[in-house]
């Protein structure tokens, strides 16, 4: 039953982060390497709302997410722009580059450090019995709630908003969405702040359950075969591929080895990648088209 | 011939044995000249630590000019390269502490056993192009370092294992002056084998699938097994810089072939520039020197001491930046620079453009 | 005289910095017309359309020369939005719809420029009136229509944007003859219903020639003939070579077209 819950809340982590990647991935054809590095980024803003907004921790959180929404689009615009009309590869290099950069300069900032948001911003976290006497904590709780939510608004939004139908519009066709009037640069630089939105949100509620360390990078380059095995451009497929990739992950700890967590995930793309490369949901062309 | 045509006029070829030639011309055989003896006066008036660092750009260029094959050549992307290495430090390192091989057996296993991981890094790219393939190769790193570093701690060596230093006829190579010798014959080696490999029919395969893979294909070049071999020579090599990397250090630890490892090495490629040996060799300069460069900065700042503490973090974020400037104003690399200096000397005291991309 | 709506003027285009693809091509049309550009493959009728729509730059092409007026302004080497959001807007040869959204996605995507809520409506709404196959399709993937219908939809989506000027590459190309009469039709109906002004680019002279006020011709990058339809009709070469005809009214061989294209060119 544990093992049960345990599979839930990471799938939720990794499918939170992972429909980052395919936002971005569906709209520009750029895998953006730095989205480890942007949900870290995330979660130091709170840190930094926290501490500046003591006592409001909701108006903190508000400016952290708003904050972080900013942060990618200014991504967009200020560098990956610059990209457009390269290769693919220099495109992923460049976003490999930023993450080293960003990684740096959080360092400098916030110190190597391990640190708790939660304290900062007075939320408690205890945990919750769930019936069969799995536990839970309230923010992985919280986690799995919030998944569910933000996959629910972005489907409603790609498929009944205007802005979402340009936006599927445009990754399907950059050429005709702009003789079809549509502003690029308008709908790449809201992707990447979408993505770096539930991105940070994720690190965000991460960092309130067990702390911010380095190693939240690492679960955001984790989450990435999560995208990849359900299709890079289906939002679904993230879904189910985070599913799997964590329900291999937690057994494989739990009944092999524990050494095994951070090389899981890789092997699941592994297999994804000879059996069928374009992942569960994705459409095959997308092969060919990189 | 893949060469630039030595100068814009004076010298051309006008035989087949001249397009044979590595060196052309009296002033690039002056200039060759002057350039060994000047790498063979080096270790004897450079300092211990200048001498470190010519060692590690040596073993760098081995890296990085087998990358370049790869990825600037036979345009093959991989994300794997630090688990290449690492295989190879692993090879070295096991057999010696296994079965107490020497380094002639070492060496030509690590190279054994790069070269078929590198049939198992090149298979995936008989059915993946760009993206997918970067991918993949990344997984595989993962899956290298994850094996290294269960044999660590199921051996015991939690902290790593120490090597003895390579003895030759009962004599230990620990003089730093007789590393800095072996380690550049070994990138000498390395830059020949692969100055021959470019420019031999491999190598026009390889660029031929590089430029446009359906097209190769229609020549009659076959792609799967040229790709395969681009993988195999380049991780061979890769391998054999690995295992010189753990004797040179006399220590294997998985902590040292991390993911930005492989990111360093991909920016030397990058920062040197595409498709280009020369440029493997300066970009493996660039990156190797560039933490010491930082350094020295940080040193001369007011109140460097503040800096001791976040030196990596502010070396990881120029290293960042300084990637992205390149990728941004320079994609041509450190190597383009260089042609453009040159051709602004050439044509002086006229301004031309130089017109690009066709020739090189 | 009236004031024409787009006027292109010794229009040079060169391709990768070496290539010219169009030289000195000079054209106008004005409001409420029809024109039609007719030529050859790589007669430099889709670079002319691409150079008018702001296309350019993606293939590393530059207008070199001349320029490109419409309504007044200079558009030349402008971004594709905005000369979209200007009322120039162009139903492109190929990949002219998006083929993973529904017929009625299709025609939500588009911008149109200072549109308020219900203006919109009003105009998807006129495509449906113009198309009304289009309207039982609402739900439908445009991957999955017949040329004819995504034909129809590309146009009904560029009509979203409310344009002034329609520039049409290829209307005809691949589709059955009946359907593209009838299309013709409709596009003569859109011109005297919106009052706007379109730009029709074609290898099928004769029956763009039909409906068209004024034609062009076309040929390796120049302009060689250009005057009213039913003149260019009438005109022995385009009998010969476009219509494969004869002044007799038989056809000739190919190999005797082929010989007097090649000195024809010389007086090009």
């Amino acid at each position: 039953m544990q093992l049960g819950v345990n599979i839930i809340v990471l799938a939720a982590i990794y499918a939170l982060i992972a429909c980052g990647y395919v936002l971005i991935y569906r709209v520009s054809r750029v895998l953006n390497l730095a989205h480890g590095e942007l949900m870290m980024l995330g979660s130091y803003l709170l840190l930094a709302t926290a501490s500046t907004f003591t006592g409001h921790p909701l108006v903190a959180i508000a400016v952290a997410l708003v904050l972080s929404l900013c942060v990618g689009a200014l991504v967009y615009l200020f560098l990956m722009r610059k990209m457009a009309g390269e290769m693919v590869l220099a495109a992923v290099l460049t976003t490999i580059a930023l993450g080293i950069l960003l990684r740096g300069v959080m360092v400098i900032v916030w110190s190597a450090q391990q640190q708790y948001p939660g304290q900062a911003l007075g939320v408690v976290n205890p945990a919750i019995a769930l019936p069969g006497g799995a536990r839970i904590s309230t923010m992985a709780a919280l986690l799995v709630l919030a998944t569910a939510v933000i996959y629910g608004a972005l489907f409603a939004f790609l498929r009944f908003s205007r802005w979402g139908v340009r936006m599927r519009a445009a990754g399907q066709n950059p050429l005709l969405a702009a003789q079809r009037g549509i502003n690029l640069h308008a709908i790449y630089a809201l992707a990447w702040g979408l993505s770096t939105l539930t991105g940070s949100i994720a690190g965000m509620l991460i960092s309130l359950d067990s702390g911010l360390t380095g190693t939240m990078v690492l679960i955001g380059l984790k989450a990435f075969p999560a995208a990849l095995v359900g299709g890079l451009d289906s939002l679904v497929g993230a879904l189910f591929g985070a599913l799997i990739v964590a329900a291999a992950e937690i057994s494989l700890i739990h009944y092999v080895d524990p050494l095994l967590s951070d090389v899981v995930p890789f092997l699941v793309l592994i297999v994804m990648l000879i059996i069928r490369p374009w992942g569960l949901f994705g459409t095959r062309e997308e092969l060919d088209r990189v | 011939m893949s060469r630039r045509m030595p100068w814009a006029s004076g010298y051309f070829r006008t035989g087949y044995a001249q397009d044979f030639k590595l060196i052309e011309t009296r002033l690039e055989r002056v200039s060759a000249g002057l350039f060994a003896v000047a790498l063979s006066v080096f270790p004897f008036v450079a300092s211990p630590f200048q001498l470190d660092l010519a060692c590690q750009v040596f073993l760098a260029a081995i890296g990085s000019l087998s990358l370049m094959l790869l990825t600037g050549y036979a345009g093959q992307i991989s994300l794997g390269h630090a688990g290449l290495l690492a295989a190879g430090a692993f090879t070295a390192g096991i057999l010696f502490k296994e079965f107490g091989a020497p380094f002639w057996v070492t060496l030509p296993a690590a190279a054994a056993v790069g070269a078929l991981l590198g049939i198992v890094f090149g298979l995936p790219s008989l059915r993946l192009r760009g993206l997918y393939l970067a991918v993949s190769t990344l997984a595989l790193h993962f899956v290298v370092v994850y094996l290294g570093g269960e044999y660590e701690t199921k051996r015991g060596y939690s902290t790593g294992i120490v090597i003895d230093p390579p003895s030759i006829g009962g004599y230990a190579v620990i003089n730093p002056r007789i590393w800095y010798f072996v380690l550049l014959a070994a990138a000498a080696a390395t830059l020949f084998i692969c100055l021959n490999l470019i420019r031999s029919r491999t190598g026009r395969a390889w660029r031929a699938i590089r430029s446009h893979e359906t097209v190769a294909e229609a020549l009659g070049i076959g792609i799967a097994s040229y790709k395969l071999l681009a993988f195999v020579v380049s991780s061979a090599i890769t391998a054999v810089a690995g295992a010189l990397f753990a004797y040179y250090r006399g220590f294997v630890s998985v902590e040292a072939f991390s993911l930005f490892l492989t990111i360093q090495y991909v920016a030397m490629v990058i920062i040197g520039g595409m498709g280009s040996l020369l440029g493997a060799l300066l970009g493996a300069m660039f990156v190797t020197l560039f933490p010491y460069w930082i350094e020295a900065a940080l040193a001369a700042l007011p109140g460097a001491a503040r800096y001791a503490s976040v030196l990596f973090a502010v070396n990881y974020a120029a290293f960042g930046l300084v990637m992205i400037l390149f990728l941004v104003f320079e994609p041509l690399g450190l190597v383009g620079i260089w042609h453009r200096i040159q051709t602004f000397f050439l044509l002086w005291p006229f301004k031309h453009r130089q017109v690009t991309g066709t020739n090189r | 005289m009236t004031v024409p709506l787009l006027s292109v003027e010794k229009l040079e285009v060169v391709y990768h910095r070496a290539i010219t693809a169009v030289q000195g091509i000079s054209l106008s049309v004005k409001p409420g017309q029809i024109v039609a550009v007719l030529g050859n493959n790589g007669a430099g009728k889709t670079t002319t359309l691409r150079a008018v729509s702001g296309f350019l730059g993606l293939d590393d092409a530059r207008v070199t020369e001349g320029n490109i007026v419409f309504k007044g302004m200079r558009i030349e080497n402008r971004r594709p939005d905005k000369i979209t959001h200007l009322g120039l807007v162009l139903v492109p040869e190929r990949d002219k719809v998006f083929p993973n959204l529904t017929v009625a996605e299709n025609l939500a995507a588009p911008v149109a420029h200072r549109a308020g809520r219900a203006e919109r409506r009003r105009r998807e709404a006129l495509v449906y009136e113009f198309f009304p196959q289009l309207a039982a399709l609402k739900g439908r993937i445009a991957g999955l229509l017949s040329g004819g219908e995504r034909q129809m939809l590309a146009l009904g989506s560029a009509l979203v944007g409310s344009p002034e000027l329609l520039l049409i590459d290829e209307l005809s190309l691949g589709l059955a003859p009946v359907a593209v009469e009838s299309l013709m039709r409709r596009l003569v109906e859109i011109r005297d219903g919106l009052g706007l002004s379109i730009l029709l680019v074609e290898q099928n002279a004769s029956i763009a020639l039909e409906i068209a006020d004024y034609g062009y011709v076309l040929e390796n990058g120049r302009l060689v003939l250009d005057g009213d339809p039913k003149r260019l009709l009438q005109h022995q070469d385009i009998r010969e070579f476009y219509l494969g005809q004869t002044t007799s009214g038989e056809r000739k061989s190919y190999r005797a077209v082929k010989q007097y294209r090649r000195s024809r060119r010389w007086y090009g």
